[in-house]
């Protein structure tokens, strides 16, 4: 009992977090303003405080304070450095991602209001809120990384995920975003109760609310071979719960209806937000059983079984259920279901064969090239209307070569093409599951991707070699350059990026090196 | 005095929850916690499937108080205050949508809205 948590010592990391809330007020007076300038610099300023979260985030944890607070109190949170690394990642697409949304909400009433048919009316004006929700979200996915106790962790959680219903609501005006905005946050809220009793049981399992302290707790269990069923049952309840974050098995029907139904950017937002959130609460979760008790890579039986059936059902199910797609959203939406499959392997690899690095480095990698992919989707529209269909992206290349070009580097990196970041993101998480003795796994990991390939390599070729098809020639740009931008931006990234392959990765490892993971490991029997 | 201190200080004159007492409450919360799960399946209508989810809510709180006597630990009674704030965020989320849902189409069943499905290629 002697490391209580000094919670002062706690609010220093979490000043990025302050810093993103300060520009969630000013953004949120701001489109109230009648001032159609003022209401046309929100994107600006998000991406403003996106900046300034990303510099603080990097000085609060490298700065000599942070470093000190670190060193005298290992306690403090369970894998530390974690944060860092998912909070810069998170800030860096998170400017991305408001460079995609830019002029997607209150289009029509701002159109109206510009034209002199209605005056403007703050109550009818969403897109205050569209971008203070924005933040607030990914104030969420910061926050998870710093959760040392199970309320953090709940709280931080349903931060990440309240917002982005209201973002699916008002991100455009036809019935079907409302429509994807229920069924998301019924099924969403149904998901937070399962985690939620997960969290109950964990709780009476170890006594104790404290990630360090249930770490500990575990690891005594384990020692005297006790584990606790409640622990167990409670771990299984919680990882199904957030299954639904990250779009995994048994949680994942939800996903083609609500990226169909969203606006293309705010489809790019929950494909990489809820998933990253996910992700690093199964991994913290997953650190508190200590990765002991299992000979090869260090979880219990039970808790193996279950995941490794997620991981497989996940990927088989979203590779399969993308076969049948016509419409490119959900073709994205199930890829989006199989990703969260692969970067299952990573968990399952576990800290000891460099899963866990894998997985933050398949995150970032994922964030971006999935974010160039929907860019497209956000550039391009005809009659106001955003292009859907496989046969609207058919011979882009001849009126639109560059966003051509996009969508065809956007979706060989999804696929794992060589010399793209998502082969080397891929090939990572699948050397860290043979390391871990997973052969099979990697082998249905490697058949699935021979399957993606097939809708994968349509949205590569039908833009650059396929003939216009009558639907894509009515396709003009949308008037906001900053979709094209961010998905020119994010394509460089992909090319370029392999060419700094080595400081990318170390980053993502020094993101699990210190002391919390080790000690799991060393515990085990 | 920190926290734990405070903590001990309070339950001072409580006696920890039996295992017996302990099982007839998480009884209780699984029941809940099944009624609530089998009606969001079930049933179609929004607001009842809404409530629903509330009930399973209520299911994990009750367990997190029994738990948090029978460990005489009072963080679970603290999680229980951040539940019910958390479902009352939800409850205004859930009451906004189904409203302009309701005014939309004029009914709460949930099949209605069915324009968002597979759609498998011929």
């Amino acid at each position: 009992m002697a490391d209580r948590l000094p919670m002062v010592d706690k609010l220093w990391f979490i000043l990025p977090e302050v810093a993103l809330f300060l520009g969630v007020v000013v953004i949120f007076i701001m489109g109230l303003s009648h001032s159609k300038r003022v209401r046309d610099m929100l994107p600006m300023i998000t991406c403003l405080s996106l900046a300034v979260a990303f510099g603080l985030t990097w000085w609060v944890y490298e700065g000599s304070r942070g470093q000190t607070l670190l060193s005298v109190n290992p306690n403090l949170m369970l894998m530390p450095m974690v944060g860092k690394y998912v909070k810069m990642s998170a800030c860096a697409i998170g400017i991305i991602l408001a460079m995609v949304s830019v002029g997607s909400v209150d289009r029509r009433l701002e159109a109206a209001v510009a034209a002199g048919h209605l005056p403007f009316d703050p109550i009818r004006a969403n897109r205050g809120e569209f971008y203070a929700f924005f933040l607030l979200s990914l104030m969420g996915v910061m926050l998870t990384c710093n959760a040392n106790d199970l309320i953090w962790l709940f709280l931080a959680l349903e931060l990440t995920s309240l917002p982005t219903y209201i973002m699916v609501a008002i991100s455009r005006p036809p019935r079907v975003a409302q429509e994807a905005a229920v069924k998301y946050f019924f099924l969403g809220a149904m998901a937070t109760a399962i985690f939620l009793y997960g969290f109950a049981l964990l709780y009476g399992s170890t006594g104790t609310m404290i990630l360090t302290e249930m770490q500990r707790a575990f690891a005594a269990q384990a020692k005297a071979d006790v584990v606790n069923s409640f622990g167990i049952i409670g771990m299984i309840l919680a990882m199904l719960g957030i299954c639904f974050k990250i779009a995994a098995a048994p949680m994942h029907f939800y996903a083609a209806d609500v990226y169909e139904g969203a606006a293309a950017p705010v489809t790019a937002f929950l494909a990489f937000v809820p998933k990253t959130a996910g992700m690093v609460a199964i991994i913290l979760l997953l650190t508190t059983l200590g990765w002991s008790g299992h000979p090869s890579t260090g979880l219990p039986e039970p808790i193996m079984t279950t995941l490794w059936m997620i991981a497989v059902l996940t990927m088989t199910l979203g590779n399969l259920g993308a076969l049948l797609q016509r419409s490119v959203k959900r073709i994205l939406a199930y890829s989006s279901i199989a990703h969260s499959g692969y970067m299952l392997i990573g968990v399952i690899a576990g800290p000891a064969n460099n899963g866990i690095n894998a997985v933050l480095f398949y995150l970032l990698v994922y964030g971006i090239m999935n974010t160039a992919a929907f860019a497209v989707l956000a550039a391009l529209e005809r009659r106001g209307q955003e292009i859907e269909t496989m046969e609207d992206l058919a011979g882009l290349r001849i009126k639109h070569p560059g966003m051509a070009v996009v969508m065809a580097i956007a979706s060989g990196s999804l696929l794992g093409v060589p010399p793209l970041l998502g082969f080397f993101a891929k090939l990572y998480l699948f050397i860290a599951g043979i390391q871990a003795g997973q052969i099979v796994l990697v082998v249905i990991a490697g058949l699935n991707t021979a399957i993606s390939a097939w809708y994968y390599l349509g949205l590569v070729t039908l833009p650059i070699m396929a003939k216009p098809s009558a639907q894509s020639e009515t396709i003009v740009r949308s008037p906001f350059p900053w979709p094209r931008i961010a998905g020119i931006v994010t394509a460089v990234a992909v090319v370029v990026l392999p060419l700094f392959l080595g400081p990318l990765i170390r980053a993502s490892q020094a993101a699990t090196t210190p002391a919390s993971l080790t000690t799991g490991v060393t515990i085990s029997k | 005095m920190n926290w734990a201190a405070d903590s001990c200080a309070f339950f001072a004159a409580v006696q920890p929850l039996g295992q017996l007492a302990l099982s007839h409450y998480l009884i209780t919360s699984a029941a809940l916690f099944a009624i609530g799960l089998i009606g969001f399946l079930s049933r179609r209508n929004m607001i009842i499937m809404f409530l629903c989810t509330e009930l399973m809510f209520q299911a994990a709180a009750i367990a997190m108080i029994a738990f948090s006597r029978f460990h005489l630990d009072v963080s679970g009674q603290v999680f229980v205050i951040f539940i019910l704030t958390v479902a009352a965020a939800e409850a205004a989320l859930a009451l906004g949508l189904v409203v302009l849902l309701y005014r939309r189409r004029e009914t709460l069943n949930a099949d209605v809205w069915s324009e968002l499905r597979e759609t498998p290629t011929p």
